[in-house]
């Protein structure tokens, strides 16, 4: 399975080098040392085949460990508040402090999405919700209402425009990618941390026998998660579905013993979101379309797939 | 060495219903500690403030001398084993995994050769070897249970805290669990304090008898003091039988007058 995910990796990174709206970036071209076709690739192609690696790698980790620790494989950044919150956030440092380096934004929507993950969670843990599917749903409401307050606040202050060009995800955006670097930082951590993750998912009593600092850990993973969704919004904007089908598809392999999972996930939503941005160039060629639009497209289906397969599942058991 | 010194708990905000009223006692070293009671006696918020899990409303308890609040969270795991009386089934993962949790206190989670046999040989005690790469939730629910123990064994701790660890487990697999749990004391000199539900088992198997009742210790002592049809009763309020069988003690709870 492995050696398949890596396989797919390099093909597609490889592809993902070649096209684009200016032809002649090809293998025959940079062998022959054409400047323009270097150019193009150290310029524009490279940046942006590593923030569709960095960012889809990133988003998938976010949403694993976002279901380790609610416990609900309903769970990713998009259904907790913490991508809304992250667009408030950098909302917030428009405003205050007008046109600013993606690092500070970055911040601001880190701190805000970090505030809303944890208040979120806090709550949903007291309301001691039994049905999972519920959890989702609250979240998703939540972050609605961060969204209109931040779509009412942008029309307060003529931020409109601002918003909209971020409200889809595009790897096409110059400038910004710079800021998906930051994401390795949290990949990292989320590695060295993987069984932690795993561990707690069985509990607080369970994580403290065996020695973890149940909090801690959850604080770093809602961090990490904020990070994660913070700094991929302000590079490419949201990329919805990924935190959530690609963990489900992973897990569904591998079991949820994240050390096990945890590399082959990255590679894996790294493939998915390449096949992706790969179509979204093709299809209108030479425009693109929206990475957003066609991740919502693929990963709509598959995840309706993935539920319709998980219910006739779960009835087929009920009556054996 | 663990003491229990003056120990009271409740779950009540303010402490008006205690579940455990001053209690006082300290573990017997490389001994099985059976501890015994009606349901909702307190035995597991017992075990539980002994594992520091739950915090104490007053009293303490000391392990080696120091008070278990203070003890850092990964130095306890290194001491104390717990396996609670229900185990969460929130995640997927095999044997294996959960045994391999077993070692995390030692090597947080990368595994040298010794953790690798730790967790081999904790498989083949609990005679899982053959189910390792199996998932929790495609087994019965003794080989679960079978599975957690193995991962309390991996843990390799001085103390083992089991709360009912014969739950689910059939009459093949309870007497192995306590003839294994012997072993883990005569052949390793672990400290081990178990819930058992079956005083037969706890007659059988225990060096020592801890009886509760609302909260309290109400007798304790080796099996032949405490397999007596007057202490039985003030534990239990039921009569049981008591026939001697192979110069032990026998309990019969069946109204066969
Ligand atoms: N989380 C909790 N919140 C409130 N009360 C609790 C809680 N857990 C236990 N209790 C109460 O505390 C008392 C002691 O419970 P405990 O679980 O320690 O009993 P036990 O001796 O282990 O019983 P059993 O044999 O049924 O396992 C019971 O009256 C129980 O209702
Ligand atoms: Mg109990």
């Amino acid at each position: 399975m492995r050696i398949l995910i890596i396989a797919l990796f390099v093909v597609l990174v490889a592809l993902s080098l070649m096209i684009g709206s200016l032809g002649g970036v090809t293998p025959k071209a940079l062998l022959a040392g054409d400047e323009t076709a270097l150019r193009v690739l150290l310029y524009s192609r490279i940046p942006r085949t590593a923030a569709i690696i960095l960012s889809a790698a990133g988003l998938s980790v976010a949403g694993l460990i976002m279901q380790a620790i609610s416990r609900n494989k309903f769970m990713s950044p998009a259904t907790s508040g913490t991508t809304d919150a992250a667009a408030f956030g950098l909302l917030m440092s428009f405003i205050f402090l007008s046109k600013q380096s993606g690092i500070v934004q970055t911040l601001f929507a880190f701190v805000f999405a970090l505030v809303a993950t944890l208040l979120f969670t806090s709550v949903i843990n007291r309301l001691k919700l039994r049905e999972v599917v519920y959890i989702p749903l609250l979240g998703m409401m939540y972050g609605g209402l961060i969204s209109a307050l931040t779509t009412a606040v942008a029309y307060r202050f003529d931020a409109m425009q601002m918003m909209a060009s971020i409200g889809l995800g595009s790897f096409a955006r110059l400038g910004n990618f710079a800021i998906v670097y930051i994401v390795v930082a949290p990949l990292i951590l989320s590695v060295m941390y993987a069984s932690k993750f795993s561990i707690i998912g069985l509990g607080e009593d369970f994580a403290k026998n065996l020695g973890v600092r149940y909090r801690r850990v959850v604080f770093l993973g809602l961090a990490v998660i904020s990070l994660i969704s913070a700094a991929t919004f302000v590079a490419v904007g949201p990329l919805p579905f990924i935190g959530l089908i690609i963990p489900n598809m992973a897990t569904s392999f591998y079991g949820d013993n994240l050390k096990k999972s945890i590399i082959d996930l990255m590679l894996f939503g790294a493939d998915f979101v390449l096949v992706c941005d790969i179509l979204s160039r093709l299809i209108i060629y030479p425009f693109e379309m929206s990475v957003s639009l066609t991740v919502s497209i693929i990963g709509g289906v598959i995840f309706m797939i993935y539920l319709l397969r998980g219910m006739y599942g779960n009835r087929k058991q009920k009556t054996v | 060495m663990i003491e229990v010194k003056n120990v009271s708990q409740s779950y009540n905000r303010h402490g008006q219903r205690k579940t455990l009223e001053d209690i006082n006692f300290s573990v017997r070293e490389h001994t099985i500690t059976a501890l015994v009671g009606a349901n909702g006696a307190g035995k597991s918020t017992l075990l539980g403030v002994m594992a520091n899990l739950l915090p104490a409303l007053s009293g303490s308890v000391l392990l080696d001398g120091t008070d278990v609040r203070r003890v850092k969270t990964n130095a306890m795991a290194k001491k104390v084993a717990f396996l609670k009386q229900t185990q969460l089934l929130s995640i997927r993962v095999t044997v294996n995994d959960l045994v391999e949790f077993g070692r995390f206190p030692h090597c947080a989670g990368r595994l040298t050769q010794l953790d690798r046999d730790k967790v081999s040989q904790a498989l083949e005690y609990m005679n899982l070897t053959e189910l390792r790469e199996r998932y929790l939730d495609e087994l019965s629910g003794g080989q679960r249970q079978r599975a957690f123990i193995a991962m309390i064994l991996a843990q390799d701790t001085p103390y083992i805290f089991l709360d009912e660890p014969l739950n689910n487990l059939d009459v093949k697999y309870s007497v192995e669990m306590m003839k294994i749990v012997q072993r883990l004391v005569s052949e390793l000199n672990k400290t081990v304090v178990m819930v058992l539900h079956d005083i037969n088992f706890a007659a059988a198997y225990a060096g020592y008898i801890v009886a509760m009742k609302d909260g309290r210790i109400i007798r304790e002592g080796v099996p032949e003091e405490m397999i007596t049809r007057e202490t039985l009763r003030a534990v239990f309020d039921f009569d049981f039988r008591i026939e001697k069988y192979g110069g032990k003690n026998v309990c019969l709870y069946f109204d066969n007058e």
